[in-house]
């Protein structure tokens, strides 16, 4: 019996991991394919990462993509951080009901919310484009920098606070010269993690991004229509690659901080 | 003719802290508390004063209001004669040492010490002879480029106070400030921070719960309890002339015995206590009938045989001894079921035995009666 459980653990963890990865994996071999099948191996090409990147479409919508996940994480990282740091820092009333009511994009359904969105702009006339798009995805980003900010704020020393206005700081001076230091790194990670978010975003862009703002997700979609080729993988590999090190770059900051806290 | 004594130099009686009707209330409603109770106290400049009383006593509050962290409900607080209630901690002439030691994690040593003149806008090269300064005076100039998590517990303290006395404050609070240390290390830092305060004359008050410590350090001790000043006074006064129960039940040890006053007589009285009759002269206001507590140290008590006259005795069986080295502290079960702790040099003696009958007397001058 000891022995079944010693096997069951690894060989569960292993099918865990080949369900997770295989996909991406075959996606990335695929990538490298000389012919223009997804499934059919014929030979290894570097033809379709060029090809990927010649894709005026598709070029297209990476550049839409990384201006919106930049404007949208830089916003909603500053809400985010200013939510947490109120939440955090400051008495006041409904403190409770503010903290859920911002987290609640996390659990609302994203397709409510960009119904939602779409009827509001349609409402207020506001045309689709850059604007509707930056909105929405600072809308579903913000419970993720919050949530990191406002976990890294309470592990911070109240007392720190203290000490600067002993010491003659006055509120500004203290959030420049101690908080906004000490929360660097998580601000960062948060202003990474909502730009991912935001390139990886397809339910609220399908619905609120106009004609000449489509973003590279609903973009390579609308390629899949029109027959699907190792282009899409190229580019689904190229994709990963950059994840990844947003990825590492996060987590080797927060690797820090905790060392540093231990 | 001597020099009188009793008049303190111009410097000295000058108020710096004046606490007038402090309240501080948390809570609202029917469950409104009191974590500090209508505080009347005035801190002479240049004074080690200490606030001492167990955890929750009121002690840190008192503090935070005088730096700033807390606002009083009500009443007023004056510093260096000025009205500061309302005042922000950061336009306040005080500065703290926490106790534990909130130094910046993200600056070095350096720049900790530094940061209270930085945000005054001082020139850098003030900021950096000034800075060093303060670090040779806590022996520490050799860490200046460390960060404090470099730094032992100890080491952090001297940064921690570096810090704070480099901006001159008027007064330094420091709370509970050796908590963290080890004994052997707290002792030293003690009599550094006792000498320090000596050479700058700068009022230092202190917040501890270490009856020891409040002793050896403080020119006067407010012994707190529940929110409420308990007692004001130097340490011989607060040790030797404890003016209530809680003092003399929290500062050393002490038996604290009930009685009832059964006849006076001028100055004279006769008190009955844990079924002994005493005969003590006092000068209180008491009248027959009315309760009251002796209060005796164990170590002005010893054992007696036969009939000794002038002192104050009780009788009883004798119940467990505690052997501590150069005493043996034995408890001496009364007729009433009162436990009277004796504090005895060991060698005198035989060791009397467990359940054998005994009498335990001292000078009355040694009793203090204490009616609350």
């Amino acid at each position: 019996m000891k022995k079944l459980i010693a096997l069951y653990v690894p060989a569960a963890t292993l099918i865990g991991y080949i369900f997770l990865f295989a996909p991406l994996l075959v996606l990335v071999i695929y990538a490298f394919n000389a012919g223009r099948s997804t499934v059919v191996w014929e030979g290894f090409s570097l033809a379709w990462f060029a090809e990927a990147l010649r894709d005026r479409g598709l070029r297209a919508g990476l550049q839409v993509s990384v201006i919106v996940a930049i404007a949208s994480a830089a916003l909603a990282t500053m809400i985010g951080t200013s939510a947490a740091l109120a939440v955090v820092k400051r008495p006041f009333a409904g403190k409770n009901l503010f903290s859920t009511l911002i987290i609640a994009p996390l659990v609302l359904p994203e397709i409510v919310l960009a119904v939602g969105l779409l009827v509001a702009t349609v409402w207020t006339g506001v045309p689709l484009g850059y604007g509707t798009l930056i909105a929405g995805h600072v809308l579903v980003s913000i419970p993720f920098s919050f949530l990191i900010v406002r976990a890294a704020a309470s592990g911070l020393d109240p007392r720190l606070d203290e000490a600067a206005a002993d010491l003659g700081a006055n509120g500004k001076q203290a959030f420049l010269r101690v908080t906004l230091p000490l929360l660097a790194p998580a601000i960062l990670s948060a202003f990474l993690l909502c730009a991912v978010i935001s390139f990886d975003n397809f339910v609220v862009s399908t619905f609120v991004s106009g004609v000449g703002s489509t973003p590279l997700p609903i973009q390579i979609y609308a390629t899949l229509k029109s027959g699907l080729t190792p282009k899409i993988n190229a580019l689904g590999a190229m994709l990963i690659a950059v994840n990844v090190l947003v990825i590492l770059v996060v987590m080797s900051r927060y690797l820090k901080t905790i060392r540093k806290q231990s | 003719m001597p020099p009188d004594i009793t008049t303190e130099p111009a410097g000295v009686s000058r108020a710096a802290i004046e606490l007038i009707d402090i309240r501080k209330a948390f809570g609202t409603g029917a469950e409104t508390a009191y974590a500090v109770d209508r505080l009347n106290l005035t801190i002479k400049a240049g004074e080690f004063f200490t606030f001492l009383g167990p955890s929750g006593c009121g002690k840190t509050t008192t503090l935070r209001m005088i730096a700033g962290f807390e606002e009083p409900t009500s009443g007023r607080l004056l510093l260096d004669g000025r009205d500061v209630t309302g005042v922000p901690a950061h336009q306040r002439n005080v500065n703290t040492v926490f106790q534990s030691y909130a130094l910046f994690p993200h600056l070095n040593v350096g720049e900790n010490v530094g940061f209270g003149l930085s945000v005054k806008g001082v020139a850098k090269d003030e900021i950096r002879d000034r800075v060093k300064a303060a670090l040779d005076s806590v022996h520490m100039t050799h860490a200046i480029d460390r960060k404090p998590s470099a730094l032992s517990g100890g080491q952090q303290q001297r940064i921690a106070l570096a810090r704070a006395l480099i901006n001159r404050p008027s007064v330094l609070l420091l709370d509970e400030p050796f908590g963290a240390l080890d004994l052997k290390l707290r002792r030293e830092m003690q009599m550094e921070v006792k000498e320090m305060q000596r050479r700058l004359g700068i009022t230092f008050i202190f917040v501890t719960h270490d009856q020891e410590e409040a002793l050896t350090m403080s020119d006067r001790i407010a012994v707190m309890n529940n929110g409420v000043v308990q007692q004001v006074g130097g340490p011989v006064e607060i040790y030797e002339r404890p003016a209530n129960r809680f003092t003399a039940g929290f500062i050393g040890d002490m038996n604290l015995i009930e009685a009832r006053i059964t006849a006076r007589n001028g100055d004279q009285f006769t008190l009955e206590a844990a079924g002994s009759r005493i005969d003590f002269p006092c000068t209180l206001p008491l009248q027959p009938g009315d309760a009251c507590i002796l209060a005796i140290r164990p170590e002005a008590l010893h054992f007696v045989e036969g009939e000794a006259g002038g002192s104050v005795r009780f009788s009883g069986a004798l119940g467990e001894a505690v052997y501590i080295g150069t005493d043996t502290v034995y408890a001496l079960v009364l007729a009433d079921g009162t436990r009277l702790h004796a504090r005895v040099r060991n060698g005198d003696r035989p060791m009397p035995q467990a359940g054998a009958p005994a009498t335990l007397a001292c000078a009355p001058s040694a009793i203090r009666l204490l009616t609350q």
